[in-house]
């Protein structure tokens, strides 16, 4: 009887150690070449247009983003899809003129893109780091280079918060034309902050 | 003339309060009806700079008015029948609730409609709520329903001063004017 028992407790040490073992590699695991995309539940893409130097907030509802790593767990391709039409400045009135040929010009450009293949190193910190996307960035049928800075914080394995915010000249893309143009009451500058839940594919 | 009111008259400040405001609102109720038909436009957020700027000065010149009043005399009641005293006094009450219902649920449907402003290009106007859709419309609507009010308001209050002045020749119209 007394023998069976150790050979039960020895197996449950075992077992134990085993699954100890096995949780810390799966906890310690270096991240591998991975995509990862955008959980839009949890992710915000947001920007200030201004209006008086004061700014009126509004945010993209449909948008995705698609990152993939290398074996280091660097970044070697983003890309940005934003429905241009999903713009949403918390007014009818807006969200209706904006679609329009002065401004987003929905009906001929209704997908936003950014696209990046080269990441400058901002700082890094084992698996998170801070970097600077060089890409370009297509809005209504006008490609300009941008640089969007962004954090990358893994909050476990296979999640990660994306975090960054940067500035672009309406001008630059052609938005708000005619009478708009000057930028004496609707400012030039637009704000553009991001925080996206980021999930691995492989799991 | 004194600063203060008296039992036989206005003080000039409380005629000040009541010129001024009148003014004011001359001017605000034709421009906040041509701001509303306009087409989206920088002078349409021009104009309505204009509107709302005037019509937080109300406000501000309303509250302070109303303060002045409670820590004031007021003159006595021009002799009338009980009916157009009480009426008086209800058209009165009216002007100055419909004084601070316009401009409070014109500032609801400005923040509600997540449209900042400068007051007079100078002073940010906080906002009073977030934005939502169905707020502004409410407030909208307040907002329409007391300026009709007001119009209906006005002319009675101005037939019933210039009727006191021209027919009945009493000094309700002489103990505001200066």
């Amino acid at each position: 009887m007394a023998i069976i028992q150790t050979g039960q407790n020895r197996l449950l040490a075992l077992f134990a150690k085993l699954s100890i073992a096995l949780a810390a590699a799966l906890l310690w695991q270096p991240l591998l070449a991975a995509d990862w995309q955008s959980e839009s539940e949890n992710s915000q893409l947001n920007f200030a247009a201004s209006f008086q130097n004061l700014p009126i907030d509004g945010r993209f509802n449909q948008f995705s983003v698609k990152y993939t790593t290398d074996q280091a767990a660097l970044p070697v391709n983003l890309q940005v899809m934003v429905s241009v039409a999903s713009a949403d400045m918390g007014n009818m009135e807006f969200n209706d003129e904006i679609q329009a040929l002065d401004w987003f010009n929905v009906a001929d450009h209704s997908t936003a893109i950014f696209t990046s293949q080269q990441f400058e190193i901002v700082s890094q910190n084992k698996a998170d780091a801070d970097y600077i996307a060089h890409g370009k960035l297509q809005l209504k049928g006008i490609e300009q280079a941008v640089a969007v800075p962004f954090s990358w914080r893994q909050i476990n394995h296979n999640q990660v918060a994306m975090n960054g915010e940067l500035s672009l000249n309406r001008s630059d893309f052609g938005i708000g034309q005619g009478e708009w143009a000057t930028g004496e009451q609707i400012g030039l500058a637009v704000r553009v902050w991001f925080d996206v839940r980021m999930l691995s594919g492989n799991d | 003339m004194s600063l203060k009111n008296t039992t036989e008259q206005w003080g000039w400040l409380s005629k000040l309060f009541h010129w001024t405001t009148a003014l004011v609102i001359f001017i605000q109720i034709p421009l906040g009806f041509y701001a509303d038909s306009l087409k989206l436009s920088p002078f349409k957020l021009d104009i309505f700079v204009w509107h709302k700027s005037l019509g937080m000065l109300v406000l501000l010149l309303v509250i302070v008015r109303l303060l002045w009043r409670i820590k004031n005399t007021i003159p006595a009641a021009i002799p009338g029948t009980a009916l157009e005293q009480l009426l008086a006094k209800l058209a009165q009450g009216a002007m100055y609730i419909l004084m601070l219902a316009l401009p409070l649920s014109g500032w609801l449907v400005s923040s509600a409609a997540n449209f900042p402003v400068k007051l007079f290009w100078l002073i940010p106007l906080p906002a009073i709520s977030g934005p939502d859709e169905a707020l502004k419309s409410l407030a909208s609507e307040v907002h329409e329903i007391c300026v009709f009010a007001l119009i209906i308001i006005l002319v009675t209050h101005i037939g019933a001063a210039l009727w006191h002045h021209l027919r009945l020749r009493d000094n309700a119209l002489k103990r505001m004017w200066f």
